[in-house]
């Protein structure tokens, strides 16, 4: 018995259902932020998989997830920096009160 | 070392000669703006605008250049990417024009704005040529994480707070299911991230019609839905536009737009071309569905801002019709309309900027009886909803018109037809505006109108303003007459890039004469 | 089955309980300093996962990067954000919780399904590159050029917009007041919020 990329690209899914899921629910926009740190992680273990065991002589999926990392890192950044401007002047951070936009 | 050697001759770093500029303006406008401090705010304005002419410039010299591909096949810098690069750069500039006065006006750092603007625009401009998922992914979160930034600009007001908070949720969660579509696609093709190299694995393997590569499809759709705002993923449109800087839903409703159609353009008919019958009927969904909530909704709405935003849906519902198509007439339809768009809707941004600047408000009901005291605004307004709604004689309607012949050509009367009522419903909406505007008695003007200031040209900022609207008025009214010009542009775009022709002949739905009536469609 | 490879399956078996129940614990858990927490865990341990796929640089990265930074600033943004804030409690919530898991547990079964029923094409003997570290290296000055540099912008951009989004910068009074604006529409939209504008109805709040 040996690993299998299917172990790897299961867990992956399972990881983004649970992002999904995160994102959906979740009412603190902290946490919404967190789910989708989930979900790209879900896709970094997808690529390092299918890095590993399809393409273990290039491993352009690694250099794709160092990628993946740099864009995570920046988005991070600046959705908690719009996070604490909503705050200031909401004083609240809850999603469910930002509902100044509606049709 | 032979390395290095061996990837200079290869890279062609001239085909991103105009990036380059677009770079080196970035730079140019911190570094200003650090060194001389506030008083650059003056002429920054002018050094960026001069370095996007300059890049359009650049491209128009790579027009037809022998060698495309560039970075190793990582970058394609064809007639095709030309053109929507240039669709990018140019609302850019324009978008430029018209915020000088509104940023100031808001009291927000204008170098920081136009640089933030600047980024997103070179990620437009490498998404429109990008041939690489790592470089497709790269570029489209250069563009989406400026515009995030762009949103959230105004930070005192919760509404642009909240608009912010809502793009960047929204897009990092559908760029992430984009991303594990694309992941999918990278495995599908044992290791590949070229898309030529995916097409071409993908093409050899059993796994053609497999469940992955279906779901790789939907995914990744899902992320370009996004980004063109197509009904069902339009639901952070609405929100996002009236919470803004009007000057970024400006860019959002054409740059952004545009890079989002080179990207499904490039990335649907090159690494899905397996699959190209069951995206064709995904779009007709996404383009059904666009068509008829955008213009439907728009008709309720009673905000400026809100009722353009529906519309920008509606619109790229037509603009789906010439890409279902997927001949040559429907691939240039999709350019020319383009084109034509980024004037007639920057213009009706530029005029409602003015409007809200003057009077501070942006409601529909505000604007009855404006033609009484300022002439120029209404007339400039008028004009582009006019075109907008596919009025004859302004551009607008030739560009419909050739989406519209175009979709017939290619077998898709059902989506014809309903575009054509679609845009029967749309016209009912500007008309609405353009009448309140114009026909109003004097004593039903309203009071916002009647309180209306004298316009001061003279105020610093305000000249761009004029100049704007003065050019997309000019662009509007004699792109429909003189559009011979456009049309042979983009005609040739699409002829010229070797990715839609060899694409054309896998596709089933393209059919045989199609290219050889790539005449003028319209006889005048 | 050899030593090598009970090692490896046990550790992934391992790996693979912690991230899901971290994984879990991110959305589920009531406290969000509990969730960041755990946030790190799960970063760990798909950086333990990594190393199982012969990957250290990317190891190491995941960590410097996922634990050191990004799981860091939410930290702090919580700490920001510090206010103990009970949610007002929404009737039928819970229907949408159950709603959102039933979906998502289909998505998983579409999803696992795929994964099983694709013949993926492996590659015949999997043979670590002796070193990731060139491999990864030569990518970024070849084929990836491109996007490495393009990636900086992004960067650099991203760093200048989250500090002006988030910079507490106080409002200059005097040129405000000198000005013929009133103060209180700096850095504000010139639009007028809805529920101030005149001719606003209750026939823009549809239903």
């Amino acid at each position: 018995m040996q690993l299998q990329l299917e172990y790897f690209l299961l867990l992956a899914a399972a990881l983004f259902c649970i992002g999904i899921y995160g994102l959906i629910t979740s009412r603190n926009a902290v946490r919404v932020l967190m789910s989708i740190e989930l979900l790209l992680n879900a896709v970094n273990l997808n690529l390092m998989g299918f890095s590993n065991f399809l393409d273990p002589d290039t491993i352009r999926g690694q250099v794709f997830t160092v990628f993946v990392i740099t864009v995570a890192a920046a988005e991070a950044a600046v959705g908690l920096a719009i996070i604490l401007a909503i705050y200031r002047n909401r004083e609240t951070i809850d999603m469910e009160q930002f509902n100044l936009l509606k049709w | 070392m032979d390395f290095s050697s061996n990837i200079a001759t290869q890279l062609n770093a001239g085909a991103i000669l105009p990036e380059g500029i677009v770079v080196v303006t970035i730079l140019l406008v911190l570094i200003c703006d650090l060194i001389v401090g506030k008083s650059s705010a003056r002429w920054l304005p002018y050094v960026a605008i001069a370095g996007l002419l300059a890049s359009v410039a650049a491209l128009w010299l790579k027009w037809d250049a022998t060698e495309s591909l560039a970075f190793l096949q990582g970058f394609n810098g064809d007639d095709l990417s030309i053109a929507f690069r240039g669709i990018v750069a140019l609302s850019a500039t324009v978008t430029i024009l018209m915020s000088v006065r509104y940023v100031e006006q808001s009291g927000t750092s204008l170098a920081e704005f136009i640089a933030i603007l600047l980024a997103a625009t070179l990620g437009g401009m490498f998404l429109s040529g990008a041939n690489d998922l790592v470089m497709i992914f790269v570029a489209l979160e250069t563009l989406s994480i400026s515009s995030y930034l762009l949103t959230g600009y105004t930070k005192r007001d919760p509404r642009s707070n909240e608009a912010a908070l809502k793009y960047l949720l929204i897009g990092a969660a559908s760029s992430a299911i984009f991303l594990y579509g694309v992941s999918l696609l990278y495995g599908l093709s044992g290791g590949q991230t070229n898309l030529d190299a995916i097409a071409t694995a993908l093409a050899n393997g059993d796994g053609g019609e497999s469940l992955g590569l279906a779901i790789a499809l939907v995914f990744a759709i899902a992320g370009i839905s996004f980004k063109i705002s197509a009904v069902p993923f339009h639901q952070w449109t609405p929100d996002v536009y009236e919470g803004s800087p009007t000057p970024v839903v400006a860019f959002l409703s054409v740059g952004s737009k545009a890079a989002g159609f080179a990207l499904a353009i490039r990335l649907l008919v090159t690494a899905f071309g397996a699959v190209s019958e069951e995206w064709h009927f995904i779009f007709t969904a996404l383009a059904i569905l666009s068509m008829i909530l955008g213009n439907v909704v728009a008709l309720a709405q009673t905000s400026m801002k809100r009722m353009l935003a529906y519309s920008s849906i509606g619109q790229a519902g037509f603009v789906m019709i010439g890409f279902i198509a997927g001949t040559d007439a429907g691939y240039s339809s999709m350019i020319f309309y383009l084109l034509i768009y980024l004037f007639m809707n920057l213009g009706a941004f530029t005029c409602v900027i003015l409007f809200s600047l003057q009077t501070g408000t942006d409601q529909i009901s505000d604007y009855s009886g404006l033609y009484q005291k300022d002439p120029l605004l209404t007339l400039a307004l008028s004009i582009c909803l006019l075109s907008l709604g596919g009025i004859p004689p302004f551009a607008g309607f030739f560009g419909k018109i050739y989406l519209f012949w175009s979709g017939w050509q290619a077998g898709l009367y059902g989506l014809v037809l309903l575009g054509l009522v679609t845009s029967v419903v749309s016209i009912y909406y500007y008309i609405r505006v353009v009448k309140m505007m114009v026909v109003k008695e004097p004593q039903e003007m309203s009071e916002t109108v009647e309180n209306y200031p004298e316009v001061r040209w003279s105020l610093p900022g305000m000249r761009p303003l004029q100049v704007g609207i003065v050019v997309s008025l000019v662009a509007t009214t004699l792109a429909g007459i003189l559009s011979n010009p456009l049309f042979t542009f983009a005609n040739n775009s699409v002829i010229n890039s070797p990715v839609l022709q060899s694409a054309k002949l896998t596709q089933p739905i393209a059919k045989a004469g199609i290219s050889e009536t790539s005449d003028r469609p319209i006889v005048q | 089955m050899n030593l090598a490879e009970g090692v490896q399956i046990v550790s992934f078996g391992i790996l693979a309980a912690l991230m899901i129940a971290a994984a879990l614990g991110v959305v589920l858990f009531e406290k969000i300093v509990y969730s960041a927490f755990l946030l790190g865990g799960v970063f760990i341990s798909i950086s333990g996962l990594y190393i199982l796929l012969n990957a250290d640089f990317v190891a190491a990265a995941q960590i410097l990067i996922y634990v050191g930074a990004v799981n860091v600033l939410i930290l702090f943004a919580i700490m920001l954000v510090n206010k103990e804030e009970v949610f007002k409690p929404i009737s039928g919530r819970w229907i949408r919780k159950a709603a959102t898991a039933l979906v998502c547990v289909g998505l998983f079964a579409l999803l696992s399904t795929m994964v099983l029923a694709t013949p993926w094409n492996l590659a015949a003997p999997i043979t670590a590159p002796e070193s990731t570290l060139i491999l990864i290296g030569k990518h970024f000055f070849s084929d990836y050029l491109l996007p490495f540099e393009l990636a900086s912008v992004l960067l650099l951009m991203a760093m200048i917009g989250a500090i002006i989004i988030a910079r507490r910068d106080f409002i200059p009074d005097i040129e405000a007041a000198s000005s013929d604006q009133p103060l209180q529409t700096v850095w504000r939209l010139p639009e007028r919020p809805r529920e101030l504008t005149p001719t606003q109805g209750s026939s823009n709040q549809r239903k």
